[in-house]
């Protein structure tokens, strides 16, 4: 049972109207049977047809008020659904820009899109159908039941004990088909993924000269995931057989006791009739309750998730409270004793970490993957909180950087910036909409833009990112740097920017990088040594630990770590140095 | 329509035996409900006229218990069979769109760029299953039943048969077109409207250190709540046609009843039927309707059924007649390779992609090109396989165009890309494509050249790990060695480099890069990449730029004369700092 159920805002009302229309709807069966038997009974009795249009009138009455309250019930209970649906989603949106990239990344973007896009419809059907379904569940077999110990007591029992052998039978056999499932699982999904799993590698197969033959394969694992299918349907399909079974059969069997007691003259034609037309009405709540049972369950797991990420705890926020100066060239962040331990883990990215920035330094962080740069830059940035440790900026004292006048300070480039759906001229302009089409031009020019937009057919105006034309690795980073170009800001972070380029690409963008450096606090982190020499400080990091720290030259003399990365790169030192520099990293 | 005829229709005819079966199954699932009820208030009216013995009434009783059975049987038999025809049609679905893929699997990702179209299309074909358990066979179903009632109602009284056809017509044609059309215009605006939630949500999920940053997360919640409404007020409006749509074909049911109650008491009072037949007959209808009433909602799901069609058929229509090239040419021990005067244009494109490009490679020779995206380099590759031919000049692998191997070609060339795919099977799977008949030794040879075995020896389930469990437990170093060592144990002559190395750190680029030279010591090397760290003992390194060459030489020669090169060596190699 759904724990967060009767906590909705408004599911009270809701389910006591629901309630009493589904009473009305019970009652109505109940008309809608006897007038019906009635009108039967009379014409059999041979009267005319218009002596029992009366009856025929109620029945018609009763049916349509019947199907009116099941009208208005699925309407309310769809409009509840609905409105509960946005205001979660609007609940999870906002939690999302909350927690930040880093979890995002931890708990999967494609992930937390599909919860939001997905889920909550789901969500919704599952509020929609459940409620109504639950209460028609309980009432209308009760008092169906209710009503037929009147007419004829054995058909009542009947009913009565058939409701929970079908049920019994239908969760048991539901528990076996789901276990026989769990019990293949691994090797039906691979059967499941081979087909994507083959299209994917295509590329590779052809080229290794195997997509012809590949073909057979396919087909072979088509049949196979045909047959393994089918043996899991058979046994899944059980538990709405015997759904069906019990419900059918029970009607049967009520007939044929009803025949047998009326030709004893036990009974008379018109109660026994009304009892044959009721039994059928009897089973259809727990069939819809089967019917929907998936859609139900997908709701009602998409609901858990839904609630599991509000959840989460956010990150504190304090930016209301303090308020960080502008940064100038005599400002100071000093750090003291930081760590960060990863939460699912437990294990340390970073370890008493003690820094003190002043000014408008030029920052290299060095050191290999896993070393705990983005780690660093990530909290740096504000984008992730530390767990533990002091950061005073300008004399202020905070637990972390998440501040909103920080991040205001700041103009960040990251490995992959990220393009959004839509112009180029929108996409530079994202920090800064106010920019005329003038200073636009000069940063796509300084950024080296300018070739790009010559080449497009629609120029400024063409569409890039998702749905839009694709752009290549360097195309990005010049978007983010026109970006950067257009709104100014005193702090510069870096994070890996030119590793994944072309060595081309990667020498013109230094270029047109470095002059951004000026009067600012720059930050970058790389494995790519050449930036080393425009840094005032040099920080390396190692297994979450600041190793060592200077200028270039200072650190090349010492022949430490430092010393170690650069002969390794370079390989003039030989598979000895790699190999120690190698064991002390993994 | 077409789609139709051409993707559902063929099926109908191919798998016949198995749609008449599943067809039959549902029919008579249906019409053993309706025999149920017609027997049962057969049974209870004959019953009350207390015939002196039981016997009497022994048929009806039978027949309510068999019916009884035979609908809960056939219904399961049904979902079983149906499901079985149509995994059955799924596979040669799958099969199909294979070989349209496998044709063009080179041009896959430059002819359908946007987003994840392989997993759209495997998802499309899955979603076919739907279309048929879930719309064409309730569909067809629901016209055999229609048919059977009224041809069965006219055996009595065909004015009456008549009538009732075009009620019942209501039900089965006129609610589910209707709907259809009503729905279109709502449906089309709600998948454009769906598609800017996707869009707006994953530019903020991913780009969400800008939203950050820029201070306007506000401006990003108000833009989706605007579409988010938008689209929910359209799916409001859709669900509250359904409601009344399905409150409307209650109460035509219960006209119809009606009719049928009235019409079956005139006629037993004329005399044309038994009065104990007045029951059956009137209820009937009930269960009958009930296979019928389902239509429209089973009709409302075809346009999805038609986009994921449309998809399929766009990927087909790039398929044309190959014609089996049969290679005669035999294959060259150690071939080498000839460009001479290479010009290429693609079709779409308006640049030429490559100009009067020459090149010699000697056999054994390590090659190196470089150039920015867009440069040529991906041209030149797909010329060698022989995917394109160039407009003019030639190229020759061992005195032969690359065309005339077929599809032998890849037994002269091998390639180790930038993410080489890696199947979700065992590792020794995944190795041994590249010689299916590869004995025991020759598998543990190739991952000893690669470095791999240590490593592989220490797992519990050595080369059977399965990658897919281990997506994490393979770093991007020891994927591209898998690869490697699946290169080696094809054993081509040529072995072309596509980026082997991008996204790994320094230090295991570098210790890649040595076991590639290593074991490829005797072989051709053909190498893409974007540093220039690693290229001192290339025979030959050339920049290309716009389908041009800007510079070629070796990496002495260059580094003395030009200082271009010089000075891009020297921020590659980090010499810059020292």
């Amino acid at each position: 049972m759904d724990k967060h159920l009767f906590r909705y805002h408004g599911i009270k009302p809701v389910m006591a109207v629901i309630t009493i229309l589904v009473l009305i709807q019970a009652i109505a069966i109940l008309v809608q049977s006897v007038y019906l038997a009635k009108a039967i009974v009379g014409m059999y009795e041979g009267k005319g047809w218009m002596s029992v249009i009366f009856d025929f009138c109620i029945f018609f009455l009763a049916l349509g008020i019947r199907q009116a309250a099941q009208w208005l019930k699925t309407n309310i209970s769809y409009r509840f659904a609905d409105k509960t649906a946005r205001y979660y989603q609007n609940l999870l949106i906002e939690k999302m820009l909350e927690l930040g990239p880093r979890i995002l990344r931890k708990e999967g973007s494609g992930n937390m899109i599909t919860l939001c896009l997905e889920g909550v419809p789901n969500f919704r059907t599952y509020l929609e159908l459940f409620i109504p379904r639950m209460i028609s569940f309980v009432i209308i077999p009760l008092v169906i039941f209710l009503y037929c110990l009147r007419l004829d007591r054995l058909s009542a029992f009947v009913l009565f004990f058939v409701l929970p052998v079908l049920m019994l039978f239908f969760v048991l056999l539901g528990w076996a088909a789901q276990r026989e499932k769990n019990r293949k699982w691994t090797s039906y999904k691979i059967l499941a993924n081979h087909f994507v799993d083959s299209l994917r590698g295509l590329v590779t197969l052809k080229y290794l000269g195997r997509s012809k033959k590949h073909r057979q394969s396919i087909q072979t694992v088509s049949d196979q995931y045909r047959k393994s299918t089918l043996r899991t349907l058979r046994i899944a399909f059980l538990s709405t057989f015997s759904l069906d079974f019990f419900s059918t059969l029970s009607v049967a069997i009520i007939a044929v006791f009803l025949g047998l007691r009326l030709i004893d003259g036990e009974m008379s034609f018109l109660p026994a009739l009304t009892v044959l037309i009721l039994a059928p009405e009897y089973f259809n709540p727990v069939k819809d309750l089967s019917n929907d049972y998936h859609a139900t369950m997908d709701g009602l797991h998409a609901g858990k998730n839904i609630h599991k990420i509000l959840n989460m705890a956010s990150p504190v926020d304090e930016s209301e409270e303090t308020e960080i100066s502008r940064w100038d060239e005599n400002s100071q962040l000093i750090i003291k004793g930081l760590a960060k331990t990863s939460t699912e883990e437990n294990r340390p990215l970073l370890k008493n970490i003690n820094l003190t920035i002043t000014g408008f330094k030029k920052i290299g962080i060095i050191g290999l993957s896993g070393a705990g740069k983005s780690t660093l830059i990530d909290i740096l940035a504000g984008f992730d909180q530390p767990t533990k440790g002091k950061i005073s900026v300008n004399g202020v004292n905070l637990s972390h950087l998440t501040h909103r006048t920080w991040q205001e300070q700041i103009n960040y480039i990251p490995q992959h910036p990220y393009i959004f759906s839509g112009t180029v001229k929108e996409n530079v302009r994202f920090y800064a909409p106010q920019a005329t089409d003038k200073q636009i031009e000069e940063a796509i020019r300084l950024a080296g833009l300018d070739k790009l937009v010559r080449d497009l057919p629609q120029g400024l105006a063409e569409i890039i990112g998702q749905g839009g034309r694709a752009i290549s690795g360097g195309e990005e980073q010049r978007i983010a740097l026109a970006r950067a170009l257009l709104d100014p800001r005193p702090i510069l972070i870096l994070d890996e920017p030119t590793a994944h380029l072309d060595i081309e690409t990667e020498h013109d963008l230094k270029e047109r990088m470095l002059p951004l450096f000026e009067q600012k606090l720059v930050i970058l982190a790389t494995h790519r040594l050449h930036w080393m020499r425009n840094m005032d400080e040099i920080i390396v990091l190692d297994q979450g630990q600041i190793v060592e720290r200077g200028t270039h030259d200072e650190l090349l003399r010492r022949k430490g770590k430092y010393w170690e990365l650069v002969q390794a790169h370079r390989g003039g030192a030989g598979i000895d140095t790699l190999s120690k520099v190698h064991s002390s990293v993994f | 329509m077409i789609l139709f005829q051409k993707y559902i229709l063929p099926y109908f005819k191919q798998y016949k035996g198995l749609m008449m079966a599943t067809l039959l199954l549902g029919t008579l699932t249906f019409l053993a409900s309706c025999g149920l009820t017609f027997t049962a208030g057969y049974l209870i009216t004959r019953s009350s006229e207390m015939p002196y013995n039981v016997l009497m009434v022994y048929v009806p009783i039978v027949l309510v218990r068999a019916f009884g059975i035979a609908r809960p049987v056939s219904h399961y038999l049904e979902r079983l069979t149906s499901h079985n025809t149509v995994l059955t049609i799924l596979g040669t679905m799958r099969v199909k769109l294979y070989d349209a893929l496998e044709q063009q699997a080179l041009f896959v990702r430059s002819r359908f760029q946007a987003g994840d179209v392989i997993g759209t299309l495997s998802d499309d074909i899955e979603h076919l299953l739907d279309a048929y358990v879930r719309t064409i066979f309730p569909t067809v179903i629901a016209l055999l039943l229609f048919l059977f009632s009224v041809i069965a109602l006219a055996i009595f009284d065909w004015k009456f048969a008549l009538w009732i056809a075009i009620c019942l017509a209501l039900i089965v044609f006129i609610y589910p077109v209707l709907s259809l059309y009503l729905l279109k215009k709502r449906r089309t605006d709600l998948k454009e409207k769906q598609g800017s939630m996707y869009r707006i949500l994953s530019d903020s999920i991913f780009g969400i250190t800008d939203w950050i940053i820029s201070g306007k997360k506000k401006r990003f919640t108000e833009e989706f709540t605007n579409i988010r409404n938008g689209a929910f007020n359209l799916e409001k409006k859709m669900a509250a046609w359904n409601q009344l749509r399905t409150f409307q074909l209650q109460v035509l049911t219960g006209i119809i009843l009606v009719f049928v109650g009235v019409w079956a008491g005139m006629e037993a009072q004329s005399g044309n039927i038994l009065p104990t037949y007045i029951a059956s007959f009137t209820l009937v209808t009930l269960p009958l309707l009930e296979g019928l009433i389902p239509t429209s909602e089973a009709i409302d799901h075809v346009p999805k059924y038609q986009e994921s069609l449309q998809r399929i058929d766009h990927i087909q229509q790039y398929v044309y007649e190959q014609k089996e090239y049969e290679s005669t040419v035999s294959l060259p021990e150690k071939p080498d390779i000839e460009f001479k005067e290479v010009n290429f244009t693609y079709k779409e494109g308006k640049k030429q992609a490559l100009t009067d490009f020459s090149l010699q490679i000697p056999y054994g020779q390590k090659i190196a090109i470089l150039g920015k995206s867009g440069a040529g380099k991906s041209t030149l590759l797909q010329l060698l396989f022989g995917t394109y031919v160039p407009d003019r000049g030639t190229i020759t692998i061992g005195g032969h165009a690359p065309v005339e191997y077929g599809e032998r070609i890849t037994d002269v060339l091998g390639i180790l890309n930038q993410k080489p795919y890696l199947f979700a099977t065992s590792v020794e799977n995944n190795i041994r494509l590249g010689k299916q008949d590869a004995t025991k030794e020759e598998i543990e040879k190739v991952i000893q050249a690669v470095k791999l075995d240590e490593y592989i020896h220490t797992l519990p389930n050595g080369l059977e790990t399965q990658m897919e469990e281990t997506g994490q437990r393979f770093s991007g170093g020891e994927r591209q060695r898998i690869a490697l060592a699946r290169i080696l144990l094809k054993d081509t002559p040529i072995v072309i480099l596509d980026e082997p190395t991008i996204g790994l750190d320094p230090i295991t680029e570098r210790e890649l890069l040595e076991t590639i030279f290593a074991v490829l010591r005797d072989k051709t090397v053909i190498m893409i990449t974007h540093h220039l760290i690693g290229l001192e003992n290339m025979d030959n390194i050339i920049f290309l730029d716009q389908g041009e060459v800007m510079m070629q030489g070796r990496h002495e020669e260059l580094l003395a004369e030009n200082s271009r090169y010089r000075q891009l060596y020297r921020l590659d190699s980090g010499e810059d700092v020292l």
